[in-house]
């Protein structure tokens, strides 16, 4: 089943936007797809006072945080009528202005797709140890919490 | 002998580790107790704390060999 194949989630640094494109075209074969959901986080450069964020350093607790990946992949195909989906996050620097979310669904009409993937980008939010460390633009920094 | 603990975020900052290695402690509100009392600043912050890999809600009894995380607010996506 293509649904079990399971590949690598986290990615070092940013993820490349050519990478996106080449993971939308992967999926041309399954000619039963109506539809494909996509999220993409992107570092923004908040300002907090006179800083600007430059970059996110991201850090995770790996060994939990794929255990997590996989659950919540249980979890979504258990509970929408997806085809496929996908999960990449970014780890270490990522600049703003880039991404550093990946969340594709794919299912047979637009509503499971878009259900779907939004259920997969708060539950990763919410419950996969994962820390941002924001870069200010002079070097200094400060941890972040997701809102 | 004893149980790892994994240190990240905000609390790997305050404790300039990210791995310690203690004695075995009965459950976790003892190492709570243990840790706030060797780095006091873990008091001023919001931590969950998992135990192999599970988010615990409350207090939890603790194995040799057991791995606990100490988990500040997560900040992913």
């Amino acid at each position: 089943m293509e649904q079990k194949k399971i590949h690598k989630v986290f990615i070092d640094g940013p993820i490349n936007p050519g990478f996106i494109g080449e993971a939308i075209a992967k999926h041309s074969d399954k000619k039963n797809i109506g539809a494909h959901s996509i999220f993409l986080g992107q570092v923004r450069n908040d300002r907090i006072g006179e800083n600007e964020v430059a970059a996110i350093e991201y850090t995770a607790y790996r060994e939990m945080a794929e255990e997590l990946f996989i659950e919540i992949r249980e979890d979504a195909f258990k509970n929408f009528p997806i085809i496929c989906m996908h999960i990449y996050h970014s780890l270490g620097r990522v600049n703003a202005g880039e991404i550093s979310l990946f969340v594709f669904t794919s299912a047979i009409h637009r509503k499971d797709a878009i259900d779907a993937c939004e259920a997969i980008v708060e539950r990763i939010k919410k419950e996969v140890p994962v820390w941002g460390k924001e870069i200010f633009t002079n070097e200094n920094s400060q941890w972040k919490i997701n809102t | 002998m004893g149980i790892n603990v994994l240190l990240f975020g905000q609390v790997a900052d305050i404790t300039g580790k990210d791995i310690l290695k203690i004695p075995v402690v009965k459950n976790t509100n003892e190492l709570n107790q243990l840790l706030e009392k060797t780095y006091p600043a873990l008091k001023s912050i919001k931590y969950s704390i998992a135990v192999n890999k599970k988010v615990i809600q409350e207090n939890t009894a603790l194995h040799n060999e057991d791995t606990v995380a100490i988990l500040p607010p997560f900040s992913g996506g």
